[in-house]
């Protein structure tokens, strides 16, 4: 797509400062810019249905159990074995320097403040992004979309905003999970590996001694972030989807890869502001 | 579009259980205090060394945390220790802090008595008295160190005392030795004696370590040897009172005893050393002294044991079960 | 046509639409779809649009329900910019997609339910009587609980106009309503339009390739070809047409010997 705006209304009639100076961005620039921005509007845009939440029940219930309930079982998996790897390569390392004692603080931390967060943002860009973006992409291109608009059903109020609720409900409780699972995890392989053996008793000591619930809230507030901005983008890349089915497997590889770098920079971002 | 009710449930169901864990979490972990930290006052603690203590440490009352070390800081010829403490913890101006360190890795923390009642608390940036605490080690030289010297000064005073055939005249001057020293001797003798009451009746750090067969062999060693010193002491002092009785009876031959100055210099210096021993022990001064007044070395130890103890205990469970036993006894 | 007769699904209490096209062009960068179409429908007409295919029909019908806007021109309907999406809050208006474009996640009678659900029209019973009714008139009683990928390419179509009459539109745009059908089912279709027009004023729009339909049912004819509309008028003038290129589209002659036959040769 050549670097225009030709995609939007506003490039109707002459083209203001802002829009010629917009032209003569390199169009990756350009592309995030506009990526950011419609992602941003179709917020705004959604959270003026807030107020129809209510009779949004249904579906946010319906997304609640994609989001959180199916989801569930893979974040535990994947979180045991983060926080096992987690104990073992810290055990392994300490070993010789000494602070394997440490290693309940270490995981649990470690946990509780990125990989727990992360990890549930990069499962549900994975799992539940990829199927929103395919979703959504393919009722843009068979029409159902445009089928809505007629209807004076704004997508925004049905599709995005149970989405967009029901990620904020669930992500605390993947998060926490994928802490605790992370955390016995840990635990486990610090007692049964034999140049760590840890008891379990002294590692969760140590972890209350050295966390805070603040340490878990700090992992909470980040993993809201990421969900929703997952989510979001997931949504926007979605609902912007032109073509035909060829360019729904574009939207949802396009919706992952951002999903995932922005889980990153973000990351990067709200851990210093939360510091 | 209905919702099939199960699946209602299910999330219900979901979502519960992760606001559950979340509390519990929070609970385990804050105590059920916000999560924002309690700004609370600062308090500084000047002591010679602040051994593993570093910034983070918790600050303790009674075995209550009530704060943290916010920093520590090097000040002129001692160390600082800069306590923040729960803005709704007041702390008594008699109140003594001393460094305690836990666990052999040296996690340490301060820890705080309760002071008395009649003292004013102490305000915001004030400096709280503090203590010097022996660590276990430095206990063990000592109690061998002080040990031996007390035999050696008792071995020193036998021979001055009894003399030999090459040193007849010893006594010659124990009389007035002896006068000079009254008062002293008799107050090292009721010091020994009350000592070693405590001792035997189990009192005190040194009785309880007496009384504990689980402790550290070499802890009971030095405890040993120095029971056995203060025996010998005692016994020895039974002599010398028998002695001063009979030379006051004006009975034995002292007339007969020659004069000997190295002699009546060792018993001189014998005494000193011991006098100084034993009023340092009363008082409380010294790590001898610290052992039978305070209990927080027995503690410590004990604390070590415990957690040994605990380990050994978990090894014996093992299997799935374990898992969760942990987290109920241990976590939560 | 007995189902729509004394229970229809529209009251039809909202007043008829009219809608206008004025100097309609539409670019997909430099392609001209649309070149200064201009026409007017009247409140309650029935006005159907022939021409070949891609000539822009189906573009043209979605500007006038704003899911395109104009690149100059301007389309109204019921004198309010069709391209604000605030028309759609107060001129009720349905378009039965060329495709169907039902929600392939909804079954057939959530698909119909949808709107009124949306925008709480009465209860679930109520819900349920007016979508069932719209379902008999297509004859769908027995599909309500199918999912549109278990439907044929005819029923979609159904679907897709029962669909439309559910919402009891002000303005019903048909694309291609009849192009799957059979000829009973097409006479339907054609009946329940002129039906509509009859009884509630509702302005019909439908674009078509069916000839038949077209001079049963239609007031006025527009044909589009290359951009422009080549023909406008009432159905009488189509029966002796004077421009040779309607002529050509009404009464195509097959030509086997026409030179673009020539590359199936050989
Ligand atoms: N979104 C779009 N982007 C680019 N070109 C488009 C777009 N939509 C339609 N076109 C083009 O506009 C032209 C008209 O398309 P349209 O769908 O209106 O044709 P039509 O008249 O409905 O044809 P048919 O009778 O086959 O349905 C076609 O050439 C098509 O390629
Ligand atoms: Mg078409």
């Amino acid at each position: 797509m050549p670097n225009t705006l030709s995609a939007s209304p506003a490039s109707r009639g002459t083209p203001s400062v802002t829009d010629r100076l917009l032209t003569w961005l390199p169009t990756p620039v350009f592309q995030v810019l506009h990526g950011t921005g419609s992602t941003l509007l179709l917020l705004g845009r959604t959270l003026r249905h807030v107020p129809s939440l209510p009779r949004q029940f249904g579906r946010f219930i319906e997304q609640c159990h994609l989001i959180g309930y199916t989801t569930m079982p893979i974040v535990g998996i994947l979180s045991f074995f983060i926080g096992s790897v987690l104990a073992l390569q810290s055990g392994h390392a300490g070993e010789n320097v000494g602070y394997k004692q440490f290693i309940g603080a270490l995981v649990g931390l470690t946990m509780a403040r990125e990989l727990g967060p992360v990890m549930a943002a990069v499962l549900l860009a994975g799992r539940v992004g990829s199927a929103i973006a395919a979703e959504l992409a393919s009722m843009k291109v068979y029409q159902e979309v445009d089928a809505l608009e007629t209807m004076n059903i704004p997508p925004e109020r049905m599709l995005v905003l149970p989405r967009l609720a029901a990620v904020l409900t669930m992500m605390p409780v993947l998060t926490i999970m994928a802490d605790l699972v992370g955390w016995f995890g840990g635990a486990i392989v610090s007692k049964y590996t034999h140049f760590i053996s840890i008891e379990p008793a002294s590692y969760f000591a140590n972890l209350r001694q050295y966390m805070d619930f603040s340490d878990v809230l700090n992992g909470l507030i980040k993993a809201e972030v990421f969900g929703v901005t997952v989510v979001l983008v997931c949504c926007n890349i979605g609902l912007n989807t032109r073509g035909g089915p060829r360019e729904i497997g574009a939207s949802v590889t396009r919706a992952v890869v951002t999903s995932l770098i922005l889980i990153l920079v973000l990351d990067f971002f709200v851990t210093k502001a939360l510091m | 579009m209905t919702n099939n009710p199960q699946q209602t449930a299910r999330v219900g169901l979901f979502f519960l259980l992760g606001m559950a864990l979340i509390w519990v979490t929070f609970e385990t972990l804050s105590g059920g205090k916000l999560w924002f930290k309690d700004k609370g006052y600062q308090l500084v603690a000047g002591f010679d060394s602040l051994k593993e203590l570093k910034a983070g440490d918790d600050v303790r009352m009674a075995g209550v945390k009530i704060g943290d070390v916010a920093l520590t800081r090097l000040a002129g010829r001692r160390a600082e220790a800069v306590l923040r403490i729960d803005s709704d913890k007041r702390i008594k101006a008699d109140a003594t802090a001393t460094i305690v360190t836990q666990g052999l890795i040296g996690t340490g923390y301060v820890s705080i008595d309760l002071g008395t009642d009649a003292a004013p608390f102490l305000p915001a940036g004030g400096e709280i008295r503090t203590a010097a605490t022996a660590d276990l080690n430095s206990v063990m030289a000592q109690l061998g160190d002080l040990g031996r010297k007390l035999e050696g000064a008792l071995g020193g005073l036998g021979t001055s005392l009894n003399g030999d055939s090459r040193q007849p005249g010893l006594l010659q001057k124990v009389d007035t030795i002896l006068t000079e020293n009254r008062e002293n001797l008799s107050r090292t003798t009721a010091n020994l004696q009350q000592i070693t009451d405590k001792v035997n009746r189990g009192e005190g750090t040194l009785g309880r370590l007496l009384n504990d067969s689980r402790l550290h062999d070499e802890l009971l060693a030095g405890v040993t040897e120095l029971k056995q010193g203060a025996t010998q002491a005692r016994s020895f002092l039974a002599n010398a009172e028998e002695l001063v009785a009979e030379v006051k009876r004006g009975r034995g031959t002292l007339g007969a005893l020659v004069y000997d100055q190295k002699a009546a210099d060792d018993l001189k210096a014998s005494l000193a050393s011991l006098r100084e021993v034993s009023e340092q022990l009363a008082q409380g001064r010294g790590t001898l002294g610290q052992l039978l007044k305070d209990d927080s070395l027995v503690r410590e130890t004990r604390a070590l044991l415990k957690k040994a103890d605990r380990a050994i205990d978990n090894l014996d469970d093992t299997g799935p079960i374990t898992a969760v036993g942990v987290v109920a006894n241990g976590l939560f | 046509m007995p189902a729509a007769n004394s229970t229809s699904p529209l009251p039809g209490a909202a007043p008829a639409v009219g809608v206008t096209v004025e100097s309609l062009s539409k670019r997909f960068g430099t392609f001209e779809v649309l070149r200064g179409v201009s026409f007017a429908v009247q409140p309650g007409e029935i006005f159907v649009l022939m021409g070949p295919s891609g000539s822009g029909k189906s573009v043209l019908l979605k500007h006038l329900v704003g899911l395109e806007s104009p690149s100059a021109g301007q389309t109204t309907v019921a004198g309010l910019d069709a391209s604000d999406p605030t028309t759609r809050e107060r001129v009720r208006m349905a378009l039965v997609f060329q495709a169907g474009a039902l929600f392939n996640s909804l079954s057939v009678y959530d698909n119909l339910a949808l709107y009124p659900r949306e925008h709480r029209l009465g209860d679930e019973a109520a819900i349920r009587d007016r979508v069932m009714r719209a379902l008999q008139i297509l004859s769908l009683e027995n599909a309500a609980h199918k999912f549109p990928a278990e439907l044929s390419g005819g029923m979609k179509k159904r679907v897709a106009i029962a669909r439309a009459l559910v919402m009891e539109p002000q303005l019903l745009l048909y694309d291609e309503p009849t192009s799957e059908l059979d000829p009973v089912m097409s006479a339907t279709i054609t009946e329940i339009i002129a039906t509509l027009r009859q009884r509630y004023q509702v302005t019909s729009i439908v674009v078509s390739h069916d000839r038949d339909l077209a001079l049963a049912i239609a007031d006025r004819i527009g044909i589009l070809m290359g951009g422009e509309l080549i023909f406008l008028g009432p159905s009488a003038d189509l029966r002796n047409p004077t421009d040779p290129r309607v002529a050509d589209f009404l009464n195509p002659r097959i030509d086997l010997e026409h030179p673009r036959f020539k590359h199936l040769e050989t």
